[in-house]
């Protein structure tokens, strides 16, 4: 356990998605554990539920969000919030974490992770929300670094500056997705190990891998297809400088047999210097 | 009365994850077009300036131009060295509508078969301008599509229909239910008790009335069959879960009247009458033969879940 907020390294798991649950459910594979979207599970009361509760019955589970906004100027949802909590109850997740971004503004949201301005306004805004995030679900919040392809003309910091300080002034935990940062290094020019050197490892509570969709002039982040030797690199990178972290593989296009997408997050061990 | 036959469907749902990463679909047309610049991107640069500016760009239907031009990009949006300010956001631009295309493309698989790709498309970029979501999760954001298909006269009729019962499919998924009455249950109740008990449908059940058989156009398609656009034709149909399993059912005269009758609360023996009123011109052994088939398909078939005395 390296981290400040005493959250255990879960092993390698995987993304859960639709396709795979019954797969899951009738194999019963050994897995770490998984990381669900919270959202899935949020405004039902039906299925997605059942299958949810007979996989959190058997597997550790950890939650991912994507409409928490915390940088968007609305008002929180309150009552999102009350809904993640109690999904959080359900499930007995080992944390939570969303994204640095926000997702919409003036009541709409556009289900995108949209890029934050880095500015000293924008900083003391999201510091005061996680604030308030975390005393309303009374539990630490993991915030991850966005893919992004574009970066505000009044940027005033570098991405890594603003979640450092973010991280420490709001006392939160840090998601770190290395292919995020690969992802970002190529759109916007930086080096991805200046990047990694200047993460506050003792708040990362867990790391992303996936793979994404190079288009020459910039790459999305798709979540397709195998992840790449440069960010399974950054991971082992990330993983000894973490002293050891849980990890998850995000495969959500495309998506292969439970087996094949588990194959491929277990490459992960020939980067973190596990057996295989 | 016909043999009554349910389908199983829904399972394919969720083909997309509704909430995960930027979809990788790139446009025909990198070079972005832009419009004339707003008066309010020359005002302060606040944070929810920005905000509002970005979304609304973000936003915009891919039809259209974007609402800024290429100098008021640039002062919110630096360029890189491969992208101009503008060509970034419409990154965003065509991850948001793609984005939504995909979440009702997954709701509708047969309504978006049947316009084909680029109707369909078209159909969706109108809906995500007339309603944007509004919540986190976007289980409900595909709920007006019937609505929409009603109001636009140039598509084929029965894709109301179609998109009613398409959207049954997911209310059923996401709707709560209960175990389903069965015959042991009923082997239970004292005979005398019988034309008083009432009946309390599944939770999830929704009856829909039709004017084009679309349940059966459907099932055509979940077989991979050739199908015809459906003529007018009165379509009943029951959608509902037991288990983690959605159902269609389609509902006869008979079987509609009496569904209909227990779940508004009536009794067994008044909803009987009726089916026993509607079959007036059958034998009296025929009409009592179709009466208790009627009763024992709507059991067998798990439509209700509780039985009150």
């Amino acid at each position: 356990m390296s981290n400040r907020f005493g959250l255990p390294n879960l092993g390698i798991g995987v993304g859960l998605r639709t396709v795979h649950y019954s797969s899951i459910l009738q194999a019963q594979p050994k897995v770490d554990w998984f990381e669900i979207l919270s959202e899935n599970y949020m405004r039902t009361e039906g299925r997605p539920l059942d299958f949810l509760d007979a996989i959190a019955e058997r597997y550790p589970v950890v939650m991912h969000g994507v409409s928490l906004s915390i940088g968007s100027t609305d008002p929180l949802d309150r009552q999102y919030l009350g809904e993640l909590r109690a999904l959080r109850e359900r499930t007995k997740a080992r944390w939570l974490s969303d994204h640095l971004c926000w997702t919409g503004v003036s009541g709409k949201n556009t289900h995108d992770l949209l890029p934050l301005p880095y500015t000293e306004e924008a900083l003391a805004h999201v510091i005061e929300r996680t604030r308030a995030v975390q005393d309303f679900l009374g539990a630490p919040l993991a915030l991850e670094n966005p893919s992004s392809y574009a970066q505000f003309a009044t940027d005033s910091m570098p991405e890594w500056e603003f979640l450092g300080r973010l991280a420490e002034e709001a006392d939160c935990a840090l998601l770190l997705d290395v292919n995020n940062v690969y992802v970002s290094s190529r759109n916007h020019g930086f080096d991805p190990l200046d990047y990694l050197r200047r993460v506050p490892f003792d708040r990362v509570v867990q790391c992303h891998v996936a793979g994404h969709t190079d288009h020459g002039t910039h790459i999305i982040d798709s979540h397709i297809g195998p992840v790449i030797d440069p960010v399974w690199k950054l991971l082992g990178e990330a993983h000894r400088r973490a002293g050891g972290v849980s990890v998850l593989l995000e495969w959500d296009a495309e998506i292969p047999s439970f087996a094949e997408t588990h194959a491929e997050a277990l490459r992960a061990r020939a980067f973190i210097g596990e057996p295989s | 009365m016909s043999d009554v036959e349910r389908q199983i469907t829904a399972d394919s749902l969720g083909l997309h994850e509704r909430a995960s990463a930027t979809p990788a679909r790139e446009g025909a047309e990198r070079v972005a077009k832009h419009g004339a610049a707003p008066e309010w991107t020359r005002g302060e640069l606040t944070l929810r300036a920005q905000q509002e500016w970005f979304a609304a760009v973000v936003s915009a239907p891919e039809s259209e131009a974007a609402p800024i031009d290429d100098a008021s990009a640039s002062r919110l949006v630096s360029p890189s060295k491969t992208l101009s300010s503008l060509e970034r956001i419409e990154i965003y631009r065509r991850g948001y509508h793609a984005r939504l295309i995909e979440c009702l493309t997954d709701d509708y698989p047969v309504l978006a078969h049947t316009l084909g790709e680029g109707a369909f498309e078209a159909l969706c970029r109108t809906y995500i301008a007339r309603h944007p979501s509004r919540g986190p999760s976007l289980n409900y954001f595909g709920r007006h599509m019937a609505e929409l298909c009603r109001a636009d006269s140039s598509l084929p009729a029965f894709c109301a229909d179609l998109a009613t019962l398409e959207w049954a499919i997911v209310l059923g998924i996401h709707a709560p239910t209960a175990p389903a009455l069965g015959f042991e249950d009923l082997a239970q109740v004292p005979p005398e008790r019988w034309p008083g008990a009432r009946f309390e449908a599944n939770p999830s059940l929704s009856v829909l009335s039709l004017n084009y058989p679309v349940n059966a156009y459907l099932q055509s398609f979940r077989d991979a069959r050739p199908a015809l656009a459906p003529e007018p034709g009165k379509n009943v149909v029951a959608v509902y879960r037991t288990g983690k399993s959605v159902w269609r059912l389609e509902l006869d005269p008979a079987l509609v009247t009496l569904v209909q009758a227990l779940v508004d609360g009536a009794t067994l023996g008044a909803a009987l009458e009726g089916v026993q009123t509607l079959l007036a011109d059958r034998s009296e052994e025929e009409a009592a033969a179709l009466v208790s088939t009627c009763f024992r398909h709507a059991v067998s078939s798990g439509l209700f879940s509780t039985l009150v005395l």
